[in-house]
């Protein structure tokens, strides 16, 4: 269990609980399966990416039935309890840009770190983020308001410190 | 002037005595003539004679005539009398009018003596007042103009700093509204990485908390 490694397709609240979904979806198919009788076909559910790499990134296969119990408590724990960073762009931001954003926060801030979007265009460029308990505000509109001072030194033909 | 006319009266009786004392000389010095043929009388019979003669002298039309012109010297006197006292009362009443007329002009020129200094002191007093009252008003003058000055050079630093606040709100809004669009998120990457590694204590601390 402590090996389990959140995958980087797995960004926010909501990946994780699709990835839950899929995986009681697998998990219900698997044992119904097991309960039919023999020769009579029966065609998997199609699983994502996302929960494969998951399985595949913690040393899990799906196919056991306690490593699917093993993920789906890692799933629900980390449903629960894993840190929840949110971040306001100025605009949608691609799964690859958000990709590298959360890997380079699960490696700098926090492993299980995951990332709710907001879209926020007032911003226009920089991005917002909020924590549990504190707002950081990221953007070129704040990073303009805090030099003020400086553009107003320069307005009056002052070198600014 | 009464002194006088007591000393006429009393010349007047004097003159009336000593004509009487004359006419009793006359008649005693004609009766001693007679006395050599009378001789032999008695001094009742005298006396009846001395009686009989004044009553001869002072008849009845004499004391008349003593009582009118008594009368007349009264009512002479006493048109004198009247005359100086009417003099007197004339002369003490203008003595009187000038004495009023001098003391009312004394008081009225010591009243308005008075009523000049109350006056003049009034006047300096008013005067101080007025003096008083413009050295405030300078005074308040002054702080007001300081206090102007103050508050012109308060409301112009007022004025240019919201000119200067809202000057960079505008180009700020201009620069969001021009180049805000223009930049893709992903060439914001290094950006946004910088600023969270900026505040990557405070981020880890927070979560940690949380």
């Amino acid at each position: 269990m402590a090996k389990a490694i959140l995958t980087s397709l797995i960004t926010s609240p909501s990946d994780l609980r699709r990835a839950r979904r899929e995986l009681e979806a697998l998990d219900e198919f698997l044992h119904q399966a097991s309960l039919r009788q023999g020769g009579k076909g029966a065609k998997l559910p199609p699983t994502s990416r996302m929960l494969e790499d998951l399985a595949a990134d913690s040393d899990l296969n799906l196919l056991k039935k306690t490593d699917r119990d093993r993920l789906r408590k890692f799933l629900t724990l980390l449903i629960g309890k894993a840190p929840v960073i949110h971040m306001s762009f100025a605009s949608e931001p691609s799964s690859k840009f958000l990709g590298q954003l959360v890997a380079w926060l699960r490696e700098n801030i926090h492993p299980q770190v995951v990332v709710s979007v907001g879209l926020q265009p007032s911003i226009a460029a920089g991005c917002v983020v909020r924590t549990a308990n504190r707002q950081f505000d990221l953007s070129l509109r704040q990073s303009l308001d805090n030099q003020t001072a400086a553009f107003i030194k320069n307005l009056r033909g002052e070198t600014p410190s | 002037m009464s002194s006088l006319t007591t000393w006429w009266f009393v010349g007047i009786l004097g003159v009336l005595l000593a004509v009487t004392l004359l006419l009793i000389f006359v008649a005693m010095h004609s009766g001693s003539k007679r006395k050599g043929h009378r001789s032999k009388e008695s001094p009742k019979d005298a006396q009846t004679l001395v009686d009989q003669e004044v009553e001869h002298i002072f008849n009845d039309a004499f004391r008349e005539e003593l009582r009118n012109r008594g009368r007349l010297h009264f009512e002479k006197i006493i048109g004198e009398n009247a005359m100086f006292l009417q003099q007197d009362l004339r002369l003490t009443t203008s003595q009187l009018n000038e004495y009023m007329k001098t003391e009312i002009t004394r008081k009225l020129k010591e009243e308005f003596t008075k009523y000049e200094e109350s006056i003049m002191d009034a006047k300096q007093l008013a005067v101080d007042s007025i003096q008083k009252t413009n050295t405030a008003i300078d005074e308040q003058r002054a702080i007001l103009g300081t206090q102007l000055q103050a508050q012109v050079a308060e409301e112009k630093k007022y004025l240019v700093d919201k000119f200067e606040t809202d000057m960079t709100r505008v180009v700020n809004h201009y620069i969001l509204e021009s180049i805000g669009n223009q930049i893709d998120l992903s060439d914001q990457l290094g950006y946004i990485i910088g600023e969270l590694e900026a505040n990557k204590k405070e981020i880890i601390k927070d979560i940690s908390n949380g």
